[in-house]
């Protein structure tokens, strides 16, 4: 019953402002929630009432982030940053993909995995970084590793489940129609695990960029991560804000992207249609 | 019988790396052989240096877990049921959910300097998150007939918040403190990796840098140990809190 | 005319209307006046849309009253009141509790002693024959169990007036039929004021002693029909041709509504 929702009314009134409960109402509120902080913020540095070595004005940070790019410093580190977790994603995925999906079609292979993934699902995987360094120095190999480390286990674990929890009914009919096995698996039980899939790789992508950052954080050297530790050693305020700001800014594109894409693909699935 | 033939296959990793070590295939200074990561790891103990370590590492990580979830689920719940609370934290939270909490390492050294309270902050920040939203979307999603069923048996709004909302909003709740769970362990053993005088990500970095690697192997096997175990234990505590959910 | 001090509710000229989300105003109760008569098992029935449910949550307090007026002996109504108790169709149970703490809550609630609350949820479970299920949790029993417990813990608290919103909407045919059975049972015994929602007409006249039958967009109320048969076991109620005669009637007014609702503008 749509009469549930509204039980905001004051009694025997209807709404006095229905804009108000409309979503353009709300989003409106909540901007300017929004602009007051800011406003706050930049007043608040201006006047020297927050020393700005502690919090920079944003405007500074914003003409710093604009120097930055026009300099080239600040693209050259998100490259760098970018090319590091998007590969280790993009190798993750393809990896743990297939690997999802065959767990859930051969026992022998579920078997052996099941019990690394369960086991290794909720350690911290980062702790394990110092022994890729051990192995292959610091640089973009032990990165790209420890990030595919970290982003593989939401992707399998997202396969498997999205392969055991299919429907057999399509598969029979798959089969009836002259599909073999191998065929099946990749003509339908991939697509019909790949709503899954895509909220697997969902959680994994922000996990790749963050695990980027941690490493280079760790190691130092080229990369968003670097950069801001290296201004935070030197208490470079601005600057360490303004790494924040463009780490947020690339993972926001980076998950728009990716939820577009996933619109895409999925356009067959009723509840994506809202 | 059945646990050892679930978990043979970390058996046959193991073996495969002793047998890797035994033979020389790759230097011992690379990969140290099992017997060498055990002697080193006992010596550890009983140093004191890993029970000092990991206690120092623990109180943050649980310290900021702790305030997250003591000021996160009361938020969440209260956003749920009060428009002016949600209109005004919602910005606050939009604006902090994108960031990925690891980047604020360097802000918080320079805000709050080397020692403890950093990493706490850090950890409490990044597990805030997790916890308001779980607690907020489960707030939201608890069947208004259950709310309205209370009041009707005379139950006042703030009765109702504590005796119905919550209790409802448990299952929600509960897994997004398993998130933050594994959030305040990467970002304790980041942080301190980092930048740290003492705790347990420091003792892995230091016996790194001094070259000491069979105790580096020692050391990063036990936290990962502990982040899996504690994990377990805490499904355990929930799966017997929700025992009512589905039998 | 009925005797205005035996009236239990009295519900004058209510107005009932909401906002959707994209700003357009629906109608959901128009001019709706009706005096529910104390110790009265009355139905209201209309097809979905009519505004039953909401008028429902409206006399429970649920939703705030926008015009017109509901009078309970208590008083007006501005909120929920412990007077007025309510069965919701699903899951209205506490999921967490079992069912002797669902039942305790409400007796809790109402300040009964420890001792007397325990005795007294015995006594409910007892009437709803769920004995030997007081420490299960609702997820643990079937439909109709989950069901009786709900009525259990409402009438624990003993309201005056038993609110029902399509109680056994979400039960099998063979439970909904010993259902209601034992509500009536319960209720010509408890001598409660019950307000029953439903869509089934055969349970409408098979239960009630007036039909309020409410036709949707706007609701409004397009009979009042008094049942006037025999109270009998349901089995012999079904074998009447009265019966019969009566239920045939009031879904022919239901259906002509339904189409004309169907094929009208939305």
């Amino acid at each position: 019953m749509t009469a549930i929702t509204e039980k905001q009314n004051t009694a025997r009134n209807k709404p006095r402002t229905p804009w108000l409960n409309t979503v353009a109402g709300e989003t409106a509120i909540q901007a300017g929630v929004f602009v007051v902080l800011l406003l706050a913020w930049e007043i608040a540095t201006r006047s020297g009432v927050i020393s700005p070595f502690m919090l920079p004005a944003p405007e500074d940070v914003v003409r710093r982030m604009a120097d930055d790019l026009a300099s080239g410093v600040a693209l050259a580190d998100l490259g760098r940053t970018l090319w590091r977790a998007v590969l280790g994603f993009v190798i993750s995925a393809v990896i743990g993909i297939p690997l999802g999906i065959l767990m859930g079609r051969f026992a022998l292979i579920k078997w052996f995995f099941d019990p690394l993934i369960s086991v290794g699902f909720p350690m911290p995987k980062i702790a394990f970084l110092p022994i890729f360094i051990l192995w292959f120095d610091v640089f973009d190999t032990s990165k790209i590793i420890m990030v595919v480390i970290s982003a593989i286990f939401p992707i399998v674990l997202a396969a498997n489940a999205g392969t055991e929890q299919c429907d057999k009914w399509p598969v029979w009919s798959a089969r009836s129609l002259g599909a073999s096995k191998a065929e099946t698996l990749w003509e339908i039980i991939f697509p019909l695990a790949l709503p899954q899939i895509m909220t697997g790789l969902q959680i994994a992508l922000p996990v790749a960029l963050i695990t980027t950052i941690v490493t280079e954080m760790m190691m130092g050297g080229p990369g968003l991560g670097g950069a801001m530790m290296t201004a935070g050693r030197f208490a470079d305020t601005q600057g360490v804000f303004a790494g924040i700001v463009e780490i947020t800014i690339m993972g926001l594109v980076l998950m728009k992207g990716f939820e577009a894409l996933r619109r895409r693909l999925l356009r067959w699935q009723p509840q994506v249609r809202e | 019988m059945n646990t050892i033939l679930r978990y043979s296959p970390l058996l046959l990793l193991l073996l495969a790396w002793e047998a890797i070590t035994r033979f020389g295939l790759v230097s011992r200074q690379v990969l140290p052989d099992l017997a060498t990561i055990g002697g080193a790891w006992l010596q550890l103990i009983a140093g004191g240096e890993l029970a000092w370590h990991l206690a120092m590492s623990m109180a943050r990580a649980f310290g900021g877990l702790a305030l997250a979830i003591l000021i996160g689920v009361p938020a969440g719940l209260i956003m749920a049921v009060s428009k002016p609370f949600r209109l005004a934290l919602n910005p606050l939270v939009q604006m902090i959910y994108p960031i990925p909490k690891s980047a604020l390492v360097p802000l918080m050294m320079i805000w709050l300097g080397l020692g403890s309270s950093s990493k706490v902050v850090l950890i409490f920040i990044g597990c805030l998150l997790p916890v308001i939203v779980s607690a907020y979307n489960g707030a939201k999603s608890v069947n208004p007939f259950l709310l309205w069923s209370a009041a009707s048996l005379g139950a006042s709004r703030r009765e109702s918040l504590v005796e119905v909302l919550l209790p409802a909003a448990m299952p929600s709740v509960l897994t997004g403190i398993r998130t933050a769970l594994g959030f305040a362990f990467i970002l304790m053993v980041t942080s301190e990796f980092v930048i740290a005088k003492d705790g347990i990500g420091y003792l892995i970095a230091f016996l790194g840098d001094g070259g000491v690697y069979p105790s580096m192997f020692a050391a990063i096997f036990t936290v990962a140990a502990i982040g899996f175990f504690v994990d377990r234990a805490y499904s355990m505590l929930s799966g017997r809190l929700l025992r009512w959910t589905v039998t | 005319m009925r005797d205005a001090s035996r009236s239990a509710i009295s519900i004058e000229n209510v107005q009932h209307s909401y906002v959707l989300r994209g700003g357009k105003e629906i109608i959901a109760l128009q001019n709706i006046s009706l005096d529910i008569q104390a110790e009265e098992f009355h139905a209201l029935l209309g097809p979905s849309g009519c505004g039953k449910s909401t008028l429902l949550y409206l006399i429970g307090g649920f939703i705030p009253l926008q015009e017109g007026s509901i009078r309970t002996r208590s008083g007006e109504v501005t909120g929920p009141g412990l007077e007025r108790g309510i069965v919701f169709q699903n899951f209205a149970l506490f999921p967490w509790m079992t069912v002797k703490q669902n039942i305790l809550y409400g007796l809790r609630k109402a300040n009964f002693p420890r001792k007397e609350a325990e005795d007294r949820a015995r006594e409910f479970i007892q009437l709803v024959h769920l004995t030997g299920f007081e420490d299960a949790f609702p997820s643990q029993l079937s439909g109709g169990m989950q069901q009786r417990a709900a009525i259990a813990r409402t009438l624990a608290v003993d309201p005056e007036i038993l609110l029902m919103d399509e109680p056994f909407g979400a039960l099998d045919a063979q439970t909904r039929r010993i259902m209601q059975e034992e509500l009536r049972a319960i209720q010509q015994r408890t001598k409660k004021t019950v307000v029953f929602v439903t869509h089934d007409v055969q349970e409408a006249v098979l239960l009630a002693d007036r039909i309020t039958i409410m036709s949707p967009r706007p609701g409004r109320i397009s009979h009042l029909i008094e049942v006037g048969l025999e109270r009998q076991s349901v089995e012999d109620m079904l074998a009447q041709p009265e019966f019969t005669a009566k239920s045939e009637h009031i879904w022919r007014l239901v259906k002509d509504m339904a189409e004309s609702a169907m094929r009208g503008p939305a």
